[in-house]
């Protein structure tokens, strides 16, 4: 399974791949990005290399933010059918419900436990 | 101290606990008085913006960052990896989205900024917001502040 994590932070990148992993998730690759604009570039490098199965996006980022990368997606059909969770410190019911309608299909606030990443991640990785 | 800034105070120390508890699995806990953690210092700066202005300054000694770095990532760091840095102004981005997600609409309604880390110390940052308060907590005998002003 191929997962993107997308998160300014390098440290909350490992710590993200870590509670995948403690969730189950057999990852046999994760591919990184410190902003929506490196996320973009990564998908399109990656299209046709394997089937992604998740994005996992902070919304809080610099150059490009989690909710424009989600609008930026769209526009360029990019890895549509992979589900996207949104982990950001950003809880207001304003920024869940814009994410949502940008095509996230899940949310996770921090601080987050590994059992909360497991609950949220794997019914969309069911469904998918 | 105002009822407001006692409120301002117990949910900084609430979204302190819960971010240890949860990311850390430390408990974390308050100190009463002045701790001297100049030596050296890392600060960690987010703002917010909108209905709330103000920011929210986290310093650590290299030690307690190195220390917090190690319990984030459960690997050992090094004095100057880069990842210190990251572990202190990501704790602070946590703390501080904590702080805010408690506050009550409308000041919830505010947007905080990505985290800016500096080595240079804290002087004049907060001069110009009204409110400002700062506590120190210890975690397993590491001490850390967190300024909030508003």
């Amino acid at each position: 399974m191929r997962a993107l994590i997308i998160d300014d932070s390098a440290v909350m990148r490992k710590v993200i791949e870590r509670a995948l992993r403690q969730a189950g998730l057999e990852l046999s690759e994760v591919l990184q990005a410190s902003n929506g604009e490196e996320a973009l570039q990564t998908l399109r490098d990656n299209q046709g290399s394997g089937a992604l199965a998740l994005i996992l996006s902070d919304i809080n980022m610099p150059v490009m933010d989690g909710l424009q990368f989600l609008e930026a997606r769209k526009q360029e059909n990019l890895a549509q059918g992979v589900p996207v969770v949104m982990i950001t410190t950003e809880g207001n019911e304003s920024f869940v419900l814009r994410a949502i309608a940008a095509g996230a299909q899940g949310y996770i606030c921090k601080p987050f436990t590994a059992e909360q990443v497991k609950a949220r991640v794997l019914p969309l990785l069911r469904a998918a | 101290m105002s009822n407001a800034q006692d409120e301002a105070v117990t949910r900084l120390d609430s979204a302190v606990a819960e971010v240890f508890e949860t990311m850390l699995e430390r408990s974390c806990d308050p100190l009463e008085g002045e701790v001297d953690t100049v030596e050296g210092r890392i600060v960690a700066r987010i703002q917010f913006t909108g209905a709330v202005d103000g920011e929210c300054l986290l310093y650590a000694s290299q030690a307690t960052a190195s220390v917090t770095a190690e319990a984030l990532l459960g690997t050992p760091s090094e004095p100057h990896d880069p990842m210190v840095d990251d572990a202190i102004g990501e704790l602070c981005n946590m703390i501080a989205g904590g702080w805010k997600s408690k506050l009550a609409s409308p000041d919830s309604n505010c947007v905080i900024s990505t985290p800016a880390v500096t080595r240079d110390g804290l002087d004049g940052y907060q001069a110009k917001f009204g409110t400002k308060f700062s506590r120190n907590y210890s975690f397993q005998g590491n001490v850390f502040g967190v300024v909030l002003a508003f």
